[in-house]
């Protein structure tokens, strides 16, 4: 019996370094990362993988190479239709094989694959770097991301479907002065979301099969949460952005109220008149599991 | 002494008294099933199907806190579960992932998955993955490699550990045994369980240039605990395992070899692409029936293997599972 030429180490880390190349097997095989395991060119690349009696060895290892991008392009189509809609799927395409180059998966687990994707759309934005840059196109693009990632997270993750909500009824009771050194527990699928377009309503045309039309710029705060397994969102003010904001981070209410009422440009008195029914609305929404005293 | 042809002539004799209790591994002969697919949750939960087994894959609900495990849960209430996994890289020279065990190990429990499964190969190395099954060399080195990370998971897990044979697209010229020897070897040495991909063996016997029969006739037939079938694509000068259509007649033919050879056990129909209703899904698994029983055979209601394959470039092998989001 022959001994191998190669270890099992070196196989693997030639072969996948060749046919994760975006350039193809042929430029996989001549990368430093390749060449380095094993040196062989796509001339003499059947003294690593045997051809059969249809396939070269290259056509053959083309079969793996062509199937990495297009299972990983579809995952990511599937994961963000909604941005799919506004680049057109061959734009698209081209964000994710540069997504993946830079993030490659390191996961067990396809949920994780697009997880960077919104940051990788961040840092390769045309005049980033530009402080007075115009909130424009890919801003669009970057929120659309950001809320599709939002929206696989919170789908996915842990919910409150099987566990007691606070009820408005629930804090009634509840002194004015224990209501403010109180904090309220959000349930662990809520998050808020501060952005630059109306992303969502163009998010929900797209799942309804609709052509909705880019929308205008204009600032959009969102809280997202899921309710019986289907991921919902609700539009917020800038101020009940502030005071959620701050309630998921921890403060008590007393001090999320104070520091929402340095920034707010409500009148207080109206902010005063306002938050009872704030929290009675977001109580019934399910937003909180419980309040604690501190 | 018991020279070489002595020594297979009386292992083939004793699998053939081998009695069927210890056939499986010990493990029970589940019936008729089906991968199951977030396409289906709605019908299966409305209807509740007579089907026999579900298969999960192991990755989408071992993290899963949503719809995705709360579904799997109550459909396991009602149905045998066997968990199917794509990402333990058994083959890898990367470290076992011990996190990931450890949840595998958690949902089986959860689900009292009747055995846990996975493939001969590996999925990733230097810490990036994939997400393919990627063939191994079959050489002494990595026979040994594979043999020694089975143990650990079993040890791990605390049960047997199955293993299927992928299908493939290359093969190395380091390679020493054909791989139903390799599979064999894997099986003794470690004493895991089998999942005879039927289709696998189908689609790499084209792309590899052996005889299918004979690989079937091969490999250790009282541990294969269970079957898959699934439709492939043809393009002209090789196969691709895309699970995405009926399963053709050459496949089936096989398949009741090794029903004939194993005394039968457990079937399950893969559906990964282009997924049909429910009901046709499930049409399809039952064909089996009429394989096992010996009634079907080449006949106008069998799908052949085409006659005039084109080529298609946009055909990708399994596995791309991914549980699409619900939202408003």
């Amino acid at each position: 019996m022959s001994q191998p030429k190669h270890s099992l180490d070196q196989i693997q880390r030639w072969m996948f370094h060749a046919i994760v190349h975006p350039a193809g097997v042929n430029a996989g095989i001549e990368s430093p990362e390749s060449q380095s395991q094993i040196p062989v060119t796509p001339q003499t690349v059947e003294a690593v993988v045997s051809r059969s009696k249809a396939l070269t060895s290259i056509e053959r290892l083309n079969i793996y190479s062509n199937a990495y991008l297009a299972r990983l392009t579809e995952c990511l189509q599937a994961e963000y239709p909604a941005l799919v809609h506004a680049l057109g799927k061959e734009l698209f395409d081209q964000f994710a094989i540069g997504y993946l180059q830079k993030y490659p998966s390191t996961s067990y687990t396809l949920s994780d694959l697009g997880k960077d994707f919104p940051k990788y759309l961040q840092e390769t934005r045309p005049d980033s770097e530009t402080s007075d840059a115009q909130i424009d196109w890919p801003d669009f693009l970057i929120d659309l991301a950001i809320l599709e990632r939002n929206y696989c997270e919170i789908f996915d993750g842990p919910g409150s479907e099987n566990q007691a909500i606070l009820q408005p009824d629930d804090f009634v009771t509840l002194s004015p002065n224990a209501w403010a050194n109180s904090r309220l527990i959000s349930v662990p699928c809520l998050r808020v979301l501060q952005l630059r377009f109306p992303v969502h309503e163009y998010a929900s045309a797209v799942r309804r099969g609709e052509e909705p039309p880019v929308p205008n710029a204009d600032p959009t705060f969102l809280a997202v949460t899921r309710r019986q397994y289907v991921v919902r969102r609700e539009t917020l003010s800038k101020t009940q952005f502030q005071l959620l904001n701050e309630i998921i981070n921890g403060s008590t209410i007393g001090a999320a109220i104070k520091s929402v009422a340095g920034q707010t440009e409500m009148g207080l008195d109206h902010l005063a008149q306002s938050l009872r029914h704030w929290f009675r609305i977001w109580c019934q929404a399910g937003y909180f599991q419980s309040i604690e005293p501190i | 002494m018991m020279g070489f042809v002595g020594v297979l002539l009386f292992h083939q004799s004793l699998k053939t008294v081998i009695p069927m209790a210890e056939s499986r591994l010990g493990h029970p002969h589940l019936g008729l099933g089906v991968g199951l697919r977030s396409a289906h949750y709605s019908h299966i939960l409305e209807h509740q199907p007579d089907v026999d087994w579900f298969e999960i894959i192991s990755e989408n609900y071992m993290d899963s806190g949503g719809r995705p495990r709360y579904v799997l849960e109550q459909i396991a209430n009602r149905y045998p579960i066997v968990m199917h996994g794509v990402s333990l890289s058994i083959g890898s020279t990367d470290p076992l992932n011990i996190d990931y065990l450890d949840k595998l190990k958690a949902l089986a429990n959860v689900v009292n998955a009747r055995w846990i499964s996975d493939h001969v190969c590996w999925t990733g190395v230097a810490g990036r993955n994939g997400h393919d099954l990627l063939p191994i060399p079959l050489n002494e080195e990595s026979l040994q490699h594979t043999v020694r990370r089975i143990n650990i998971v079993q040890d791990h897990l605390e049960r047997p550990l199955v293993l299927e044979n992928p299908s493939s697209y290359v093969t190395f010229a380091d390679s020493t045994m054909e791989e139903w020897e390799f599979i064999s070897h894997m099986a003794d040495e470690t004493n895991c369980g089998l999942l005879l991909d039927v289709n696998n063996v189908y689609v790499s016997s084209v792309n590899h240039d052996f005889d299918a029969e004979h690989y079937i006739r091969s490999i250790p037939w009282d541990r294969v605990v269970q079957f898959h079938l699934a439709g492939h694509t043809n393009c002209r000068t090789h196969l691709i395992d895309t699970h995405d259509g009926e399963v053709i007649d050459p496949v089936w033919q096989l398949y009741r070899l090794a029903h004939e050879l194993t005394g039968g056990v457990s079937t399950l129909l893969e559906w990964d692409a282009s997924i049909p209703p429910f009901p046709v899904l499930h049409a399809e698994v039952l064909k089996a029936q009429k394989y096992i029983d010996g009634s079907q055979s080449v006949d106008s209601a069998a799908v052949p293997e085409s006659n005039e394959p084109s080529p298609n470039s946009e055909a990708v092998p399994h596995p791309a599972v991914y549980v699409s989001v619900e939202a408003e």
